[in-house]
């Protein structure tokens, strides 16, 4: 039998489809037994995979402009798969996985030093400052695909990898080796009800994903097509996630820019 | 055996030597760290078989198809379902944070009667009993009328039982919760005379015209909405949001309009204007299909309506009136929609009524990628009950919120109107009053007045699962299943342009002693006993679903939902057959006149305007999720933060973030200021939702309440709840 | 009562007044510690670090206080490998401060982890790519170094070197000391580079990152540079404060004349380094990645990261005691002296602050703002604990070890003595 081929997964999020409705933000909650607290309003103190930006063209009324820009994890492929936050970590909590492209995170493992933190540029690595409390009976909601993490570790968006594995076992049962685009997809790009954000594997032409962005992938993966573009595209860390927008001002704000006077 | 200092030592350097060789302080280090990894306060979610359960969602309008995924008895999951006509997938951020409703802590765990202000537990049997005796004694004493019942839907099995349990106890006395919908059925019935609701073939039109309807933060079904909007895009097509705020909506629109608040059905006017002038309605369709354009004539083309006057009423330019219309009516399939934020406050007949002759002059009625008059769902087909001199009579009385009265004569309901209605008189005019829905304690706009006025109701039966405002305002609570615990026949979808009518079915059996509301209604009728009894031949509300759906019931259960795919909408109904824009009941009306916020400019040199949230909701309690997600720029620690524009706080010396009271004719809060470009200076926008009083704990306590600061605003040609903001001032707190 | 302890030849202060000292120290020692046992209780939320402040406070602190720990390797490789034999009077007080520093950074570490009880995963599941991983490494182990080099200190009171088996431990100890002084000069050098290389490796922050040789990016070699240069200032800056409270002259003026030569030469080579590193960094490795100098210093709340940062580290605390350090003349002013020692460990401090602090601050996706951050008192108490317990480890080595080997020459007892 073939080796499958390695993955590539990766996500497009269409910033003109966005509403910021935050559906994305809940449906990972849910599936990721994501905690809450009290009060969840410092959002640097909260942990959500997920979290929708609201950026502003800086402009005044009535030309102010906003635009959503919901940011998972951009499981980040760096050079050979040092990302950022996984050459960095000292105790191998991380890991990037060349057969799917996902940075994982290893919560029995990580202890707490949060360097991944300090190095990741797109602030997706959360920490648990607080233990997490359920209020009495709404532990009856957790999904046991994904562990709870204790207090003391960095978290992160997954993209899902319980879903993966799920899907692959299914997969190995019913005797295949290659998962289905529509098989395997993250929380976040099933409940969109906006169709904003597409799933699938950036190395597979036939995927979605693969056809909007076009990645050139002898160059880290930049976008071929002009509408698509990536967060601080310049520092070299080849995110897997795209963004697609027709607006100028959206696109600018993804990276930093030196002006040419 | 002696000790010296040398055996000492070597001993204790000895053990100390030993001890660290041995296999102890790492089998030691190791399990201390093994525990770490397995804290026992730490939940560990138990495994489990993994099934999928297809449902109908019940939080809102909009009958989504909802998947949810269980583990083994427990729903850890739930989905938009693929196959689902209404979603296709999606799901909206309550949908998906349902299983937190089942499960929350904050739930009534079975009846519940107040007693010297405390709520204590009581029997189904007792509590039923009770109340049935309070009913016996107002029916005996010959004032049936004196019951009411508010509930957030009139179709449906339960709803339908609820209005006949009232008809045959004798009272009129059934209120639907207030909607957008209210004036767009007036709308459809007095020009094409239909008994339907409004669907939208949002995803087939080409021009949206969004006149302040948050078409993004909850309008309609959202997730169909936003689907709706996404294929706008893909289809090159053209989205225009007029609204005083950068709202969601506003923010994804091809243009933003930001016109003045309150403006919307001018600026209608303006196009109607500018459209007829021009002669740019569709010629074949307005000549074939419609009735009474020269009174529309008469009444559109005059000076008030000219793009001049119109760009004074709305802050816009007179060339952008211009330029939209002759848009509007270039486009292939354009459609026009109202219907403040989310909706959830009518509006003014006579705007819903300009914005629906817009579509008309166009041709965008009926027919794809317009306005749509979906029939109301007909499978309710149950004798006609058999009425007793006191059903009669109490049936004669007229309605305690005045619908249907000579004054508002095409109104159904009129909730808004019901707090002056209980003002009046020593005594209240409602004795008993029956909740399924709706939260009117906290969804109620009027502040303590109204407030007030509800408590004068003697009796008070609230049916929420949850310990709301409203069931903690009541004398009973009688705790219904949540949505996933129960059977609910779910017709229809909010703004989808086709019938479709779902089931919700239980996911999991009940968690606690509740008990739907319809069976309540069952049992009540029971003891009461004579004609009331004979109208109820059901066991139970699950038997009389049964036998209402015959044949479809076995479908609905095995598919979940049924759709009428090619669906045509029904000629039109009036007497000339034709859309009519001008008719002896139009007329009737009260004209048009744009509806001031009320309050004193002079002393409130603000406007206050309320918007909606997806991360917040109405009459429900958002669950923690919901307010997890809620963003920093509406809530911060426990302060709401009103958005107010940067010219706007320099002239009242707030810097971003700064405390500030904000006070109305209605009453005054602390809040938060958010600076912000995305608003009209001199406006105050306010996110619904908040300032709960009761709920949990994630919620509970937060903010404040838009509701507590407007005042209700009544329609003058409908009656109709029609309050878009209030006057206001903003100090430094 | 305790005379029998201290050293022959020297005098003490009473024991009261001695106890007194070490109660007011102790007393803020506790408070530290009450503030440990919150944390360790109660978890990191006690902080005021958050998810974009991941490092705060007490990374500098550890940076900081390995930085200035540097003066012990960087005296032990002088006197035993470079020869520098008058070092010895002023090498076990090295050594001490040396000590103090780096179990003061792994105290600080231990709090910092959100997992303690796992904290050794880091030597179990080493990610050799990690700068973190080197400096665990090389820190422990260069710790025990210190350790060894601290214990002939201990057996040299003159209680425990009656056991002869200690006073030939001690003997012997003395004997290969030079082995170690290698052994801990080499590993400082990796972990003090690799403290550099947290920072410089992270190419996700543009303010931190740096280019390099090979996998060392430039920083790496300016911390092992900077160290070996602040270190001995702050040996030197111990010392006079040492002897400011001990109102005796402890070691000669020669000694400290030529530890402070070496490290004002230190300095300016360093110094240099680090200005053609900043150039390097704001014209071509910053721009790179879309950054221009001035991103990182303006548009911030209160300028707390203005210009003036830059300038008062390279040229205030860089390049300013590094001149004053070369010239004869300021050494010879105990005053000046002070003051140029104090600048140069100020200047190392403030350098391990931006790289760590400022590193964090600057926003990085276009559409964030500054983060700003203040520590929590329990953040300040905890780092306040390390010098508090220095202090006392200090007091008490000071009053019965012999320390210094030169204080009954300087200071010799009115009448015969003990």
């Amino acid at each position: 039998m073939d080796q499958p081929k390695n993955k590539r997964y990766g996500m497009v999020i269409d910033l003109d489809k966005c509403t910021g409705c935050g559906a994305c933000m809940v449906a990972c909650m849910a599936e990721n037994n994501i905690p809450f607290r009290d009060d969840d309003t410092d959002k640097l103190l909260s942990v959500s995979w997920m979290h929708v930006y609201r950026l502003s063209n800086g402009k005044p009324f009535p030309q102010a402009e906003e635009c959503f820009l919901p940011r998972p994890c951009q499981h980040c492929e760096g050079e050979h798969g040092h990302s950022p936050c996984v050459s960095v970590c000292p105790a191998t909590a991380t890991d990037y996985d060349m057969h799917t492209g996902i940075v994982s995170q290893i919560y029995t493992r990580c202890f707490g030093c949060r360097y991944c933190m300090a190095a990741c540029p797109y602030h997706v690595r959360q920490f648990n400052w607080w233990d997490p409390v359920w209020p009495e009976g709404m532990e009856r909601a957790l999904n046991p695909d994904v562990s709870v993490r204790m207090r003391g570790v960095v978290e992160k968006c997954s993209f899902c990898y319980s879903r993966y594995q799920t899907a692959l076992n299914r997969a190995y049962v019913e005797g295949r080796r290659e998962l289905a685009e529509e098989e395997y997809q993250t929380a976040c790009a099933q409940a969109c009800p906006a169709g904003a954000i597409v799933f699938g594997d950036l190395n597979n032409p036939r995927h979605r994903v693969h056809r909007i962005v076009q990645p050139d992938l002898a160059h880290g993966g930049r976008p071929r097509n002009p509408k698509a573009f990536r967060l601080l595209e310049r520092l070299g860390t080849h995110p897997k996630v795209y963004y697609l927008t027709g607006r100028d001002w959206v696109r600018r704000a993804g990276d930093n820019e030196v002006q040419k006077s | 055996m002696k000790i010296d200092r040398r055996s000492f030592l070597a001993f204790v350097l000895g053990g100390a030597a030993g001890t660290a060789l041995s296999p102890l302080p790492w089998k030691l280090t190791d399990d201390i760290s093994i525990w770490t990894q397995n804290w026992p306060w730490t939940p560990v979610p138990p495994k489990g078989e993994t099934t999928y359960v297809d449902s109908t969602c019940t939080l809102c309008p909009g009958g989504c198809g909802i998947r949810v995924r269980r583990v083994e008895d427990r729903v850890v999951k739930i989905e938009g379902r693929n196959d689902h006509p209404v979603n296709r997938g999606g799901i909206c951020p309550l949908g998906a944070a349902g299983a937190q409703l089942l499960y929350s802590p904050w739930r009534v765990r079975q009846p519940l009667k107040k007693m010297d202000g405390r709520f204590v537990p009581v029997s189904w049997e007792q509590a039923i009993g009770e109340i049935a005796g309070v009913l016996r004694e107002l029916r005996e004493a010959g004032t049936p009328e004196a019951v009411a019942w508010i509930a957030d839907t009139d179709r449906g099995t339960t709803a339908e039982l609820c209005r006949r349990f009232l008809t045959v106890y004798g009272s009129p006395n059934f209120i639907r919760t207030p909607c957008a919908q209210d004036a767009w059925e007036t709308a459809l019935y007095l020009t094409q005379g239909q008994r339907a609701t409004a669907g939208f073939d949002l995803e087939r039109a080409t021009f949206l015209l969004s006149l302040g309807s948050g078409l993004l933060e909850g309008w309609g079904t959202p997730p169909f909405v936003f689907r709706a909007r996404g294929a706008l895009k893909d289809n090159n097509g053209r989205f225009v949001q007029a609204e005083a705020r950068l709202s969601k909506t506003a923010a994804k629109a091809d243009q933003w309009l930001p016109i003045l608040p309150g403006s919307e059905g001018t600026l209608a006017f303006g196009l109607i204007h500018v459209l007829l002038k021009e002669g740019r309605e569709r010629k074949p369709f307005v000549a074939a299909h419609t009735a009474g354009l020269e009174e529309l004539k008469r009444q559109a083309l005059q000076e008030a309506f000219s793009p001049e006057a119109v760009a004074q009423a709305t802050g816009l330019e007179a060339k952008a009136v211009v330029e939209l219309a002759r848009a509007f009516a270039a486009a292939e399939r354009p459609l026009a929609v109202c219907g403040r934020g989310a909706g959830r406050v009518p509006g003014g007949l006579q705007e819903t009524l300009a914005v629906h002759f817009l579509n008309a002059l166009v041709g965008s009625v009926n027919v794809e990628g317009g306005v749509i008059a979906v029939p109301e769902p007909e499978y309710i087909r149950w004798p006609e009950p058999e009425m007793d001199a006191v059903a009669s009579k109490g049936m004669q009385t007229p309605r305690v919120d005045g619908a249907g009265s000579e004054r508002y004569p095409h109104a159904r309901y009129l909730l808004n109107r019901l707090p002056e209605a209980l003002l009046q008189g020593d005594r209240p005019a409602v004795r008993v009053l029956f909740v399924s829905g709706g939260n009117p304690f906290y969804s109620l706009a009027g502040g303590e007045r109204t407030e007030k006025a509800l408590a004068r109701i003697p009796l008070i039966v609230s049916f929420s699962p949850f310990l709301d405002e409203t069931a903690a305002a009541a004398h009973y609570i009688l705790p219904a299943p949540t949505h996933l615990e129960r059977w609910e026949d779910v017709p229809g979808a909010a703004g989808y342009p086709k019938p479709v009518v779902g089931l919700a079915r239980p996911v999991v059996p009940p968690r606690f002693a509740t008990m739907p509301t319809a069976d309540v209604v069952l049992r009540l009728a029971r003891r009461l006993g004579g004609p009331i009894r004979a109208a109820f031949p059901w066991e139970s509300h699950e038997a009389c679903l049964r036998q209402t759906l015959g044949p479809a019931w076995e479908t609905l259960r095995r598919k979940g939902f049924a759709v009428e795919e090619g669906f045509k909408p029904q000629p039109f109904e009036t007497a000339s057959r034709k859309f009519e824009f001008a008719n002896a009941d139009l007329k009737r009306l009260a004209a048009f006149r744009p509806l001031p916020a009320p309050g004193d400019p002079g002393a409130f040199k603000l406007t206050l305007v309320p918007f909606d949230t997806l991360r917040l909701t109405a009459a429900l309690g958002a669950p923690p999720f919901l307010v997890k997600a809620l963003e920093s720029e509406i809530l911060l620690k426990n302060d709401i933060r009103v958005e107010i524009h940067p010219q706007t706080a320099r002239d009242l010396g707030l810097a971003d973030g700064a405390d500030a009271r904000i006070t109305t004719p209605q009453g005054s809060a602390r809040v938060k200021v958010y600076l912000t470009e995305g608003i009209r200076p001199g406006l105050v926008g306010m996110a619904r939702g908040l300032g709960r009083g009761a709920h949990d704990r994630y919620l509970a306590g937060k903010g404040v309440s838009a509701n507590r600061l407007l005042a209700l605003v009544e329609d003058p040609s409908s009656g109709l709840e029609a309050g878009w903001g209030i006057r206001a001032r903003l100090e430094r707190a | 009562m305790d005379s029998a302890l201290i050293p022959k030849g020297v005098e003490r202060c009473p024991l009261g007044r001695f106890l007194a000292f070490i109660a007011i120290v102790g007393a803020v020692l506790l408070w530290g510690v009450v503030a440990m046992f919150l944390i360790y209780i109660k978890g990191l939320n006690q902080t005021n670090m958050n998810n974009a402040y991941g490092f705060a406070l007490w990374i500098w602190a550890d940076l900081a206080v390995i930085a200035l720990g540097g003066g012990a390797f960087f005296t032990g490789l002088l006197r035993y490998i470079f020869g520098k034999a008058e070092l010895k009077n002023i090498i076990n007080y090295a050594v001490l401060i040396g000590f103090v520093c780096y179990s003061s950074a792994l105290l600080i570490l231990a709090i910092d982890v959100g997992q303690p009880l796992r904290a050794w995963f880091i030597f179990w599941h080493a990610n050799v790519h990690s700068m973190l991983t080197e400096v665990a490494f090389c820190l422990t182990c260069y710790f025990g170094v210190l350790t060894i080099e601290y214990i002939p200190l201990i057996l040299e009171n003159r209680q425990i070197e009656r056991i002869s088996f200690f006073r030939h431990l001690a003997h012997n100890m003395h004997g290969i000391m030079a082995v170690f002084a290698a052994t801990g000069a080499f590993l400082s050098f990796f972990h003090q580079g690799s403290l550099g290389g947290v920072s410089g490796v992270l190419y996700g922050r543009p303010f931190g990152f740096r280019s390099g040789i090979g996998i060392w990016p430039w920083t790496f070699f300016l911390y092992t540079w900077s160290a070996a240069a602040c270190g001995p200032c702050f040996t030197i800056l111990v010392t006079r404060i040492t002897e400011m409270a001990t109102r005796k002259k402890l070691v000669k003026d020669e000694v400290i004349d030529l530890l402070a030569k070496i490290a004002g030469w230190m300095l300016v080579t360093y110094i240099a380094a680090k200005i053609v590193d900043t150039v390097y960094w704001a014209a071509v490795t910053a721009p790179a990645m879309g950054f221009t100098l001035m991103d990182f210093y303006t548009n911030n709340p209160g300028s707390a990261y203005g210009l003036w940062i830059l300038i008062a580290e390279v040229g205030l605390c860089g390049v300013l005691p590094a001149l004053m350090l070369i010239a004869p003349s300021v050494r010879r002013n105990a005053r000046l002296l002070f003051l140029a020692v104090l600048l140069a460990v100020l200047g190392a401090c403030l350098n391990r602050w931006v790289m760590i602090l400022q590193m964090q601050a600057v926003p990085v996706l276009p559409f964030e703002r500054w983060f700003t951050y203040f520590p929590s008192w329990q953040e300040i108490a905890t780092t306040i604990l390390p010098v508090a317990y220095g202090i006392i480890l200090i007091a008490f080595s000071y009053r019965y070890l012999p320390i210094f080997p030169q204080e009954a020459e300087l200071n010799p007892l009115p009448e015969g003595g003990r």
